[in-house]
């Protein structure tokens, strides 16, 4: 087994195309089920949710919410990781918005969306988790929450996807909510089995 | 060598599996979308590509049938448990390419965005399954073969098949759909050129 003494550190150009790919693909994720009307966990669920009410584009509510969260994300997680955070969540709204002028569906089977959302998304999510990027929002409260009140981060984080997959219960039709569960559920798997500091070891 | 199924060096069958899926099912979904927008790619998916606008034949068939030379020489130089691994990789992709049309279609696809894309997918559906020890199976073992042969070297047989490939392309196909496949095989190359490392994913 090859086993390297000292896992190398990825470089600007490989964090760039890193980033570009994951960001890329989690945007098409993302564009899918704005089409099919979905929502997902977390603060992109909580924009679509937003955006389907009001009308307004997705790409500004999911970059308006991320705003409060920079400031604890910069006393909690330091000037690097905030900044990745805010590049990565202001190129991934900038591509949700142009990106349905480069592709549009003819057809799109609800299952089959489904399905190519949580894997495109999911694989986007974990090149930019294994970059040190993320895409901002809850992550860093559920952290912040964990220290302070001795709240566990996930628990968090699954109460925040219960409580906004519960409302979507009561605004949308519920096929769209189970739809939208299988997606998160898909999502959440690639990243679970996937995601292991101890395999993909570069920092 | 721990024998928790947990450890890190070793993927369990289940990992494996959802590799396999997640992989082909990307490669699959590019794969219909190059078909979408009549480009080709290179290696043996490229070639059945090919094959399959020429001869208006569904792509999956040909794909899979285009690979079956090839698991012999898969067998010789790298054993069964890699050709068990390649041949299920080649059949889902078969599957998936002639069942997704059916559940997905295009009203328009840029090809400039789908060329860069598409290079992206392909890059990570083929690096999920090289990380999880199969392949998609074709050029690539007969160059490893007839590197073992005659020395020559498996990447120039590679490249000579995708020279050869592009060129016959170019007399066949309208000239922009060869250049943008161009673009879409240096980005998907490069994919797995700049992310492929066994010494960054170590699992086996």
């Amino acid at each position: 087994m090859p086993m390297p003494l000292a896992p190398q550190k990825h470089t600007l150009l490989e964090d760039v195309q890193g980033f570009s790919i994951a960001l890329i693909t989690t945007a098409i994720g993302l564009t899918i089920i704005a089409q099919l009307g979905f929502i997902t966990g977390q603060t992109a669920g909580l924009a679509l949710v937003i955006s389907y009410l009001t009308g307004w584009s997705f790409s500004w509510v999911f970059w308006l919410i991320n705003i409060p969260f920079y400031i604890l994300a910069y006393f909690r997680m330091g000037a690097e990781f905030t900044i990745k955070s805010a590049i990565c969540v202001t190129v991934l709204s900038i591509l949700v918005a142009v990106i349905p002028d480069w592709m549009s569906f003819e057809h799109l089977n609800p299952l089959f969306g489904t399905v190519a959302f949580g894997i495109l998304t999911g694989y986007g999510l974990l090149g930019t988790f294994r970059h040190k990027g993320s895409l901002g929002g809850l992550g860093v409260v559920a952290l912040y929450a964990q220290d302070r009140f001795g709240v566990r981060a996930g628990v968090v984080q699954l109460c925040f996807d219960a409580v906004l997959f519960s409302v979507a219960f009561f605004l949308f039709e519920p096929t769209r909510v189970l739809y939208s569960l299988l997606g998160a559920l898909i999502l959440n798997g690639v990243i679970a089995f996937n995601h292991r500091r101890d395999r993909y070891i570069a920092d | 060598m721990k024998q928790d199924p947990q450890a890190a060096d070793k993927h369990t069958l289940f990992e494996d599996a959802q590799g396999f899926i997640f992989g082909t099912a990307m490669c699959a979904f590019a794969l219909v979308m190059l078909k979408d927008l009549g480009f080709i790619t290179g290696q043996t998916a490229g070639l059945s590509l090919l094959i399959s606008y020429v001869l208006d034949a569904p792509f999956g068939w040909v794909f899979f049938l285009v690979n079956l030379p090839f698991y012999w020489f898969g067998y010789k130089r790298m054993g069964l448990r890699f050709v068990l691994k390649t041949f299920v990789c080649v059949a889902l992709i078969s599957v998936f390419a002639e069942l997704f049309p059916a559940f997905v279609s295009f009203e328009h696809l840029d090809p400039t965005f789908g060329a860069v894309m598409l290079g992206f997918m392909q890059g990570a559906g083929l690096m999920a399954i090289f990380r999880h020890g199969g392949s998609l199976g074709g050029i690539g073992i007969l160059a490893l073969y007839l590197q073992d042969a005659t020395k020559f070297k498996a990447g120039y047989v590679q490249l000579a098949f995708d020279g050869v490939l592009f060129l016959v392309a170019a007399l066949l196909l309208p000239l922009p759909q060869v250049i943008f496949s161009l673009l879409g095989a240096v980005v998907l190359n490069l994919v797995i050129a700049i992310n492929h490392r066994r010494d960054r994913y170590i699992a086996l």
